[in-house]
């Protein structure tokens, strides 16, 4: 039966124990369960993205949810995210909104490109931004970025599933946004170009995060509207500011660790060249998974992280003309 | 004749919408450069972008006419983001990227 199990902590941090205990995705059995822990759940970004899109495959396939040790403990934050209206799911707890009601973007579910121009409207609000710039554009350009590859690469039936939270209490001081989609997942969408990759989903991951790799046209930068740069950039993004990185797609998943100050000063264009995990998991994931962590205090000028990642990554031929900026 | 583009951004001075980008290209740039008309593109109250906004832009563009197109299209008014991911672009489109040689599928 396709179960769900969400695990005390459905975090960035332990997501390898989460990923190798479930088992999402079952045609057979019409039924599926959500089984919550018994005594506490510290669920992040990642988890309730997943959730949702996993209950909507649910709803598109004509399973029904049940929920199972759903109590007040476990269930108001997810309540307060917005998973429940995606699950089908009736949360019978009344949830308390706190004063200072916010800091965290609940789970939208984005099907088009007018979705993606309201929620980066929201952002900057819901996340409590209005005076933190630089974050802002940082949260804007990953939430950009990853959302159009859901709605250009992965013909999800679904679209794609989002939220956010920005992190201020105990720990680094950091947002983490995570986008999730249950369609045709990273190595078909490569394989059409790159058919190495079938029925190697790790080696398509990888592909992935290389600057230049496209599904859409074989080798040559890119199409006129995809250059196969945007999760290159993404994942350059959270090397620069030392945050987490993860793909999950098919059955692997890869997670660019949190990387120390020393560090942060080279970039690898390979993926698995850089201080990474990287599992291959016992259940598949029918679809991509993305997530980063945005450490906020390391930001800095955020302008500098573009020019960072440029210089990092030279050309191949030589440009004997500039660009004229005036 | 210089023709001046002006890129409208969305909330914030977010510029990200590609769809908008991709009309610009077709409608705009690439005929203003069939004319052999110079081209301004003007980010004033651009405050970031994306690379697949640039990239949608003028990536085309660098492409079919090569590196000799940037002596007909100048950028103004782009802070030091934009520039960084106009010139990241601009690298990329005419000058490859060099860490996928190995990963092209091979030609028999």
């Amino acid at each position: 039966m396709p179960e769900f199990k969400l695990s005390p902590s459905t975090s960035i941090h332990a997501l390898k124990s989460f990923l190798n205990s479930n088992n999402f995705f079952d045609s057979k059995n019409s039924k599926t369960v959500v089984n919550f822990p018994e005594r506490w759940l510290h669920i992040e970004p990642v988890g309730l993205v997943m959730l949702a899109a996993w209950g909507a495959w649910c709803k598109r396939t004509g399973k029904s949810i049940e929920a199972v040790n759903l109590t007040k403990k476990v269930g108001d934050y997810t309540a307060r995210m917005k998973v429940f209206d995606h699950l089908d799911v009736k949360y019978d707890h009344q949830v308390l909104e706190h004063e200072e009601a916010g800091r965290f973007l609940p789970v939208k579910n984005i099907r088009d490109a007018k979705d993606v121009k309201d929620v980066i409207a929201d952002v900057s609000v819901l996340l409590h931004l209005q005076d933190d710039l630089e974050a802002l554009s940082a949260v804007q350009y990953c939430m950009s970025e990853l959302l159009r590859n859901v709605l250009e690469h992965a013909s999800s039936p679904d679209g794609a599933f989002v939220c956010a939270h920005n992190f201020h209490g105990k720990g680094p001081h950091r947002i983490t946004l995570a986008v999730a989609d249950c369609g045709i997942g990273i190595t078909q969408h490569l394989s059409r170009a790159y058919p190495k990759v079938i029925n190697d989903d790790l080696e398509a991951i990888r592909l992935s995060m290389l600057p230049g790799i496209t599904g859409a046209l074989p080798g040559v930068y890119g199409t006129p509207d995809n250059a196969g740069a945007g999760l290159f950039i993404t994942r350059s993004m959270a090397k620069g500011l030392g945050g987490y990185f993860v793909l999950i797609s098919g059955n692997a998943a890869y997670r660019l660790r949190r990387a120390k100050d020393n560090e942060q000063l080279t970039l690898l264009p390979d993926p698995f060249a850089d201080r990474a995990d990287r599992w291959k998991l016992p259940s598949a994931w029918l679809g991509t998974v993305a997530v980063i962590e945005i450490p906020i205090d390391k930001i800095g000028e955020y302008e500098g992280l573009f020019e960072w990642i440029r210089q990092q990554l030279p050309p191949k031929k030589q440009i004997s003309k500039k660009v004229r900026f005036t | 004749m210089k023709m001046v583009i002006t890129i409208i951004p969305g909330d914030n001075g977010f510029a990200e919408d590609k769809d908008s980008a991709k009309k610009i290209r077709l409608e705009i740039i690439l005929p203003a450069l069939e004319r052999s008309d110079e081209i301004i593109l003007d980010f004033t109250g651009v405050t970031s972008t994306t690379q697949s906004f640039i990239h949608a832009l003028i990536g085309e563009t660098l492409k079919r006419y090569g590196e000799d197109v940037l002596d007909r299209i100048s950028f103004h008014h782009c802070n030091p983001q934009v520039q960084s991911i106009v010139s990241l672009v601009v690298d990329y489109s005419l000058g490859g990227f060099e860490a996928i040689e190995d990963e092209k599928p091979k030609k028999n």
